[in-house]
């Protein structure tokens, strides 16, 4: 009897395992969020500014000034090691051209209009001044205007989604709706002011969205969101389900216990989790594991010393654009970081990729924007154990085949049960609506149409 | 069911017998499956216990066997030149040139009058990295008091050379000891480590290199810069790992007409001396450590294991600097940021690092202070205060910022910890006589029974109650006295 108890007992210890984690175990409870915590400087909290103001970014004459002559007082730097590409991160041989093409060629004036393309404002929400666009499309009668927020990450900026936005605004008789864009830069990024205070962390940038939006007049909105903006989107969706009626992420991950279980189960039963042909999106799991520490030094070190890192962001162009120009390489395309050039013109323009850098630059934005990794990462954010709550919103994800990490739809439901659809593309990575605007723009239209079906349906019940 | 009955009916003489019979038939048949059930499921156990403990007995031969060495070829070229073999040694001398104080005011003055510096939080001390404070007091004094003329002179105290080892000029500071006739000279190598330098020693060559009372030798010092770091070429193609090193150092002594001779080292440089105690023993007559760890695979699963089960066994005498395990992995995923970016992406860093004397300042300076000791994170100075005057520090920066090597060095991460061959040394002992020394709060500390596994003649360590990852910066009066302390137990190790 005892030998029988000898097997059955593990047996039944791991059984219970997965039953713990996908059955049994109680999520952790709603943050207490404060929607009044005040990040500003704690003399302005008496005389509160409600106003919208109207915003034009500026590339002032002497900040331009001071850019040409900093890059200009460049020193040389150590040729790349043979044949490596940019496996030991950006390849200095494109410096030159890349510096040269931004002190002499860039067209700041031009660009500067072309930034302003946009309506620009501001507006103070719990004592920082948050800068967004937004964009009102023209609706012939019985048009329906649909508000969409979207949200950028690291190291990207609402530049991202300049080319996406005349196709989400578009108006076609294939709908009943338009939408109307709100893109925020995040607090600590571009023009939004940062905290003057540790604690802004992912969760607390969504209290901040949520109050925009209300400030906006906006009782029911959709969300849509990438890398840190998918965060948000998901801390949005899982914290305001009334007011959040959809929302769409082209990051979607969860990291809760139960995720990663199936992610093992699947390590040895692939066909229990993810499909045939996407298997080696997920697996196998030691090359996953491989490429993420390879990838993510730039992260460990965010969340750990962003004030030491991010003074040199500060200080040189050319530090700040090796930096986050390694990223728009290499999370494209893994492979291009055997090309010499990154292949960085393979999805854009000088330009374009500029334009984004320009944001961190001017604002000096570079370190506050780093420092929304530590804050995340603490101890007292990670411990909300937000992946465990469960987001009762309508969901739509967006997969393109580059991006960082994918999980299969049946490990997406454990954190979104209402996922309406995962549309997987054979293309495009990391920064997709910046890369393929018009594929992004045409799938967050066709989630939006289904969410709208899907609230109607609720109505008439 | 039915066959009861039938039993029944056929004979009620001896139905409670057929019952009797009939229930043991039946008892015994569920006693007799239920055995064979029961022998199965232990076989099964048992070939499950046989592949656990063949399972085990594999992963331990895989931790403990010694790998062969991998081919040494002492010949192997890394620069651009592969022909010439120039085995001159040139005098060298550093310089801090006009041009260069005047182009680095310049970039002084940009960071100084630049509007939205960085502004660390309040009340934070150096939690998110160096705080914007400490770092301008720093900066203040490295624009304001650092006096460029004086401290090259003083980084010229010592004489400096060049000379070509398989294709690369290493750079070496060579001091000779105060003469003394019934003193032996015996000939000693300084390795420095990431983001130290030759300046580390410079405090401590003077007491190497001085004769004193109860030893009867006194040193030779050779410290040399890694490849890749300060006036040390770097290679042009991957592959210069700790090994590789190693020869190019062994190399070196060679070249200066050195076949036996004692090693020093900290940080890169305990594993580059610990490579060369390993590769080329018979050259080495002893090895002093003050980066006391073995880098081996069962190491770590020892600590690690030792942690969860028994530390003050395992820690055998330092469980303090052990332990308590969770302390300790949060330490290093705190702290290990720096490596992880270094490993992987190193020229990515290195091109901010090169560009921006205010990055590669506060970049060295974070390190110093949390290695020298990680309380300091809790300071608000950071403990800038406490250890070392800002023109040492400044020395070593300059060092970097003058050679621009910053980018080649961080290099030696990438091609140290990419690789599997600082694991696969590690599983080679090496009988050449070593020292430990422990400073207090350096990063990493092994027990001597440890470090045996792989010095199998660790003929002694030294526990110091204070003192962090520069030993020789921080303490050069207590290196050198340990130094000297090892060195007579290794000439009288027989």
């Amino acid at each position: 009897m005892s030998r029988l108890l000898l097997i059955v007992l593990p047996l039944l210890v791991l059984a219970s395992i997965p039953l713990y984690l996908l059955v049994l175990k109680s999520p952790p409870p709603m943050p207490k969020l404060d929607l009044e915590e005040w990040w500003g400087p704690p003399e302005l909290k008496q005389k509160q500014d409600t106003s919208i103001k109207p915003f034009e970014i500026t590339f002032s004459e002497t900040m331009v000034k001071e850019l040409k002559e900093r890059i200009k007082k460049r020193r040389p730097f150590a040729p790349p090691l043979e044949g490596v590409g940019f496996k030991y991160g950006f390849n200095s041989k494109q410096l030159d051209s890349w510096l040269k093409y931004w002190a002499e060629e860039y067209p700041f004036a031009e660009r500067q209009k072309f930034l302003n393309q946009y309506p620009h404002f501001k507006t103070n929400i719990q004592g920082l001044n948050i800068h967004f666009m937004r964009i009102t499309p023209k609706v012939p009668k019985g048009v329906e205007i649909v508000p969409l927020l979207l949200l950028h990450g690291w190291p990207g900026s609402v530049r991202e989604f300049y080319e996406a936005i005349p196709h989400l605004t578009a108006v076609s008789k294939d709908r009943n709706f338009a939408l109307e864009i709100i893109a925020p830069s995040l607090p600590g990024y571009g023009f939004s002011d940062a905290a003057v205070r540790p604690g802004l962390a992912a969760a607390e940038v969504a209290v901040i969205f949520k109050n925009l939006m209300a400030r906006l007049g906006y009782k029911q909105y959709y969300v849509q969101g990438g890398d840190w903006g998918a965060l948000i989107g998901s801390a949005m969706a899982t914290f305001f389900p009334k007011e959040i009626i959809g929302f769409h992420s082209n990051m979607a991950l969860t990291l809760s216990p139960a995720a990663t279980f199936l992610e093992f189960v699947g390590a040895l039963f692939p066909s229990l989790i993810v499909e045939p042909e996407l298997a080696n999106r997920l697996y196998p799991l030691s090359e996953k594991y491989s490429t993420l520490l390879e990838e993510l030094g730039y992260m460990h070190i965010q969340a750990t010393k962003p004030d030491t890192v991010g003074i040199g962001l500060t200080d040189s162009p050319a530090g700040l654009l090796a930096y986050i120009l390694e990223k728009f390489s290499t999370w494209t395309n893994p492979d291009l970081r055997s090309k010499e050039d990154g292949g960085l013109s393979y999805r854009w323009t000088k330009d374009q990729l500029i334009d984004n850098l320009m944001l961190y630059w001017s604002t000096k934005s570079i370190v506050t924007s780093m420092r929304l990794y530590a804050e995340s990462f603490s101890s007292r954010h990670l411990n909300l154990k937000l992946d465990e709550i469960q987001v009762q919103v309508p969901t739509w994800v967006l997969q393109a085949k580059y991006e960082l990490a994918y999980q299969p739809p049946c490990i997406l439901k454990l954190k979104y049960p209402k996922l309406v659809n995962a549309s997987v593309i054979e293309d495009g990575g990391h920064f997709l609506a910046f890369e393929l605007p018009e594929i992004f723009a045409k799938d967050v239209l066709k989630a939006i149409g289904e969410f709208r079906k899907l609230k109607n349906v609720k109505t008439e019940l | 069911m039915s066959k009861k009955t039938k039993n029944k009916s056929v004979n009620v003489n001896n139905l409670d017998k057929n019952e009797k019979s009939k229930t043991t038939k039946d008892s015994s048949k569920f006693k007799i499956v239920f055995g064979v059930f029961s022998k199965i499921i232990s076989y099964l156990f048992v070939v499950k216990a046989l592949f656990t403990i063949y399972g085990i007995y594999l992963v331990y031969v895989s931790l403990t066997n010694v790998p062969d060495l991998p081919k040494v070829d002492v010949n192997v070229r890394w620069g651009v030149d592969n022909n010439t073999h120039d085995t001159r040694i040139r005098p060298y001398r550093v310089i801090f040139s006009d041009a260069m104080e005047s182009e680095i005011r310049a970039l002084f003055e940009d960071y100084r009058l630049m509007e939205r510096k960085i502004k660390s939080f309040k009340n934070t001390a150096w939690t998110y990295g160096v705080h914007s404070d400490a770092f301008a007091q720093f900066f203040s004094h490295w624009i304001f008091k650092y006096k460029f003329r004086e401290r090259v002179k003083f980084l010229n105290k010592y004489d400096h050379f060049l000379t070509n080892i398989q294709g690369l000029d290493i750079h070496f500071v060579h001091v000779k000891p105060k003469a003394d006739k019934d003193v032996k000279v015996v000939p000693l190598l300084l390795l420095h480590g990431w983001p130290g330098s030759v300046r580390e020693f410079y405090e401590a060559i003077p007491l190497l290199t001085t004769p004193r009372p109860d030893y009867d030798f006194v040193f030779e010092v050779i410290a040399p810069s890694l490849p890749g770091f300060v006036f040390s070429e770097a290679p042009t193609r991957p592959g210069l790992d700790t090994y590789e090193m190693a020869i190019i150092m062994r190399n070196l002594m060679r070249r200066l007409g050195y076949t036996q001779y004692y090693i020093q080292g900290g940080d890169f440089g305990h594993m580059i001396g610990s490579h060369i105690a390993t590769i080329f023993p018979s050259e080495v007559l002893g090895f002093h450590t003050n980066f006391p760890a073995n880098t081996s695979k069962l190491s770590l699963l020892t600590w690690l294991l030792g942690g969860l089960l028994w530390p003050s066994y395992f820690g055998n005498g330092i469980e303090d600097r052990m332990y308590p395990l969770k302390d300790k992995l949060e330490f290093y995923l705190e702290e290990t940021g720096y490596s992880h970016l270094q490993s992987t992406k190193p020229d990515t860093i290195g091109i901010v690092l090169t560009d921006s004397p205010v990055a590669l300042g506060s970049y060295i300076l974070d390190r110093f202070m949390i290695f020298t000791n990680h309380t300091n994170k809790f300071e608000d100075e950071g403990g800038i205060d406490k250890y070392y005057d800002f023109d040492k520090l400044l020395d070593n920066i300059m060092l970097y910022w003058v050679s621009g090597s910053i980018t080649t060095s961080l290099r030696i991460y990438k091609e140290t910890f990419a690789g599997s061959r600082l694991n696969n040394l590690a599983q080679v002992p090496t009988s050449v006589p070593t020292w430990a020394l422990r400073l207090k709060y350096e990063l990493f500390q092994h027990p001597d029974y440890m470090l045996r596994w792989k010095y199998t003649n660790l003929l002694g360590s030294t526990n110091l109650d204070y003192g962090g990852h520069f030993a020789a910066f921080e303490r050069p009066k207590d290196f050198s006295d340990d130094v000297f302390k090892a060195v007579k137990a290794f000439r009288n190790f027989k």
